[in-house]
């Protein structure tokens, strides 16, 4: 073969093998990449900056409606109230206080406006709280320690609160009652480190709000509750995103 | 005595002869470059010319055909945009009057953009409480909003790591976690995010410098210089971050008009982009957005040059770490615990 027609050959190829590329390509025969779904909004819960529960302290502080908390529509005022106690030494709570957790809860800082709630009840017409409302139980102290009303409530005055060493206080002054015992925790507190603080960093440009213990703690039952975790990161690749969304599938 | 040579046309003067130079004898056969305008274009040179132009503009046109789904341009202005550095306060109001013009276009608001200075005496240093913390996610999801990341391909620059109780061990981590409720038994969760490094090894390998480190800790990156190699996200070993393979997408109602030229501002497909501590927040004396929605008050922000900030009563009385303190590059994102 002569050098002439090796190169005819060679250039011949390179040709037919570009313009068969660029048909391909034209025509889109390998396909388009596959885009991974798009992902759904988030709802606007996650980024609501609303505290878990609404506090007596701040209703009062926010001269909203508290009738609803008035002691002595059922109580007599000055009258000493004697605790019923199972055999376990434990408080039984009376059915008239069983709302006293859940109706402080910020339902708006988990559930979305247009979120469908399913209430289910049971024989008794009593609500069937969800696995995920069962952290709602009172529990002052991890081990059942700390469930004596009076050991914060003034026994013969319903709306006042005292320090274990006599000291009397508001129903706006929970933070000093808090304080009395969980001494550390609110020294971090004023020093800004202990709950959550928001507005400016910086006092001179403008202001910072603090809340108190109980805008987050419930003091019937202190510890965090659990709450629903925001949706997971999605992932940048479709055959990754296909292939979590399968393993979440078989978990559930 | 010796007859005087006649004097040659081609002897110069220092009687050093030069001969006429003959070309070289496989040239010497070759018809001369007018033969060709005698005897035509030969039908094979001209399919075998034809052929190779043909192969040729194939070639370009295949190699073209991505440009099809390209769709904006840089307008002139932009292309010849200088460095951040460089620009003079005006060329900075033109730039930014240009660029609030661009998004009003594509997004149907009017931003109040600015390009906001650090302050005097200001170093931001950020504090996360592990022991808090319970996952929840809420941080990621208000930095997505306040900083008009891409909603879809999905853009985050924070990670929560859920880590096995007693470990320390990113390898060991999950960032994709979807139980009905957390905390879970037996895990901590660890939120992670640019660590503002104060040796930031993403700093060092940007080739163009479209990234540094400002007065006031925050390292940032200018979009309009960044060309896209991803080199900073390779160097970084925080997977801090995050870069636009496709256009970013937000939905018009969701934007945030409150911006910054280094920080939240729309960005363009084929750039870098990554935390930058809220700058548009935090340099006019605000909390930044993942601290304010936190609902258990894990998450502490302050400057450290004041003694008597919160992130500086943290450095001064808790158990403080830094992630990955042996690769150097110390960071000004402090966890501790406080049990």
């Amino acid at each position: 073969m002569s050098a002439d027609s090796k190169t005819s050959l060679v250039l011949v190829s390179l040709s037919v093998a570009f313009v068969a590329l660029a048909a391909l390509f034209q025509s889109e025969l390998f396909g388009k990449p596959k885009l991974p779904a798009e992902v759904p909004l988030a709802s606007a819960v996650v980024t609501n900056t609303g505290t878990i529960r609404f506090s007596a302290n701040d209703l009062i502080k926010a001269e909203g409606d508290v009738s609803g908390m008035d002691c002595y529509a059922c109580h007599e005022e000055g009258k000493e109230i004697k605790l019923p106690i199972d055999e376990n030494g434990v408080v039984v709570l009376p059915k008239e206080h069983a709302d006293l957790i859940f109706g402080r809860r910020n339902c708006a800082a988990c559930h979305d406006e247009s979120e469908a709630v399913e209430i289910k009840w049971d024989d008794d017409g009593n609500v069937i709280l969800p696995e995920f409302h069962k952290d709602l139980v009172i529990r002052h102290g991890r081990n059942n320690r700390n469930n004596g009303c009076f050991n914060c409530h003034v026994n013969d005055k319903l709306n006042e609160l005292q320090t274990r060493n006599g000291e009397r206080l508001k129903l706006t002054e929970s933070t000093r009652l808090c304080a009395s015992c969980h001494g550390p925790t609110y020294s971090d507190w004023e020093a800004g480190i202990h709950g959550r603080t928001s507005g400016y960093w910086n006092r001179e440009l403008g202001e910072v709000s603090r809340k108190e213990c109980t805008s987050c703690h419930d003091p019937h039952a202190p510890i965090f509750p659990s709450l629903k975790p925001a949706p997971k990161p999605h992932a940048l690749h479709a055959k990754a995103e296909a292939e979590a969304t399968v393993d979440d599938e078989q978990e559930h | 005595m010796q007859k005087r040579k006649r004097k040659q046309p081609w002897t110069t003067n220092r009687n050093t002869r030069i001969m006429p130079i003959e070309p070289p004898k496989r040239y010497r056969d070759l018809p001369s470059p007018t033969a060709a305008h005698d005897s035509g274009i030969s039908r094979r040179s001209f399919l075998r010319a034809s052929a190779g132009l043909a192969a040729s503009v194939a070639g370009i046109a295949a190699a073209l055909t991505p440009l099809r789904d390209l769709d904006e341009f840089p307008s002139v202005e932009e292309f010849l945009q200088k460095h951040y550095k460089e620009l003079g306060k005006e060329e900075m109001d033109e730039v930014l009057d240009r660029i609030s013009g661009e998004v009003e276009r594509q997004y149907g608001i009017r931003p109040h953009l600015r390009d906001l200075k650090p302050m005097n005496g200001v170093e931001f240093v950020y504090a996360l409480n592990l022991t808090r913390c319970i996952g929840c996610r809420k941080c990621v999801h208000a930095c997505v909003a306040e900083n008009n990341q891409s909603r879809s391909p999905e853009i985050q620059y924070i990670r929560v790591l859920k880590m096995p109780n007693g470990t320390l061990d990113v390898e060991r981590s999950q960032h994709d976690y979807a139980p009905a409720t957390v905390p879970e038994k037996g895990f901590y969760y660890m939120p992670v995010q640019c660590h503002q490094c104060k040796n930031p090894p993403c700093v060092k390998v940007c080739p163009v410098k479209a990234t540094w480190q400002e007065a006031d800790g925050i390292t940032v990156i200018d979009y309009n210089w960044c060309i896209g190699c991803r080199y900073c996200e390779a160097a970084c070993p925080y997977w801090a971050r995050r870069f636009n393979f496709a256009k970013p997408s937000i939905p018009k109602e969701k934007i945030n008009p409150n911006m910054s030229y280094l920080g939240n501002r729309p960005r363009p497909k084929g750039v870098v982009e990554k935390c930058h501590f809220c700058i548009q927040r935090t340099r006019a004396g605000k909390y930044p957005a993942c601290l304010e929605v936190c609902p258990t008050g894990s998450r502490k922000f302050g400057n450290i040059l004041d003694p008597d900030s919160e992130v500086s009563y943290i450095l001064k009385n808790k158990r403080v770490f830094v992630l990955k303190e042996e690769v150097g590059t110390s960071p000004r994102f402090f966890y501790y615990f406080d049990i």
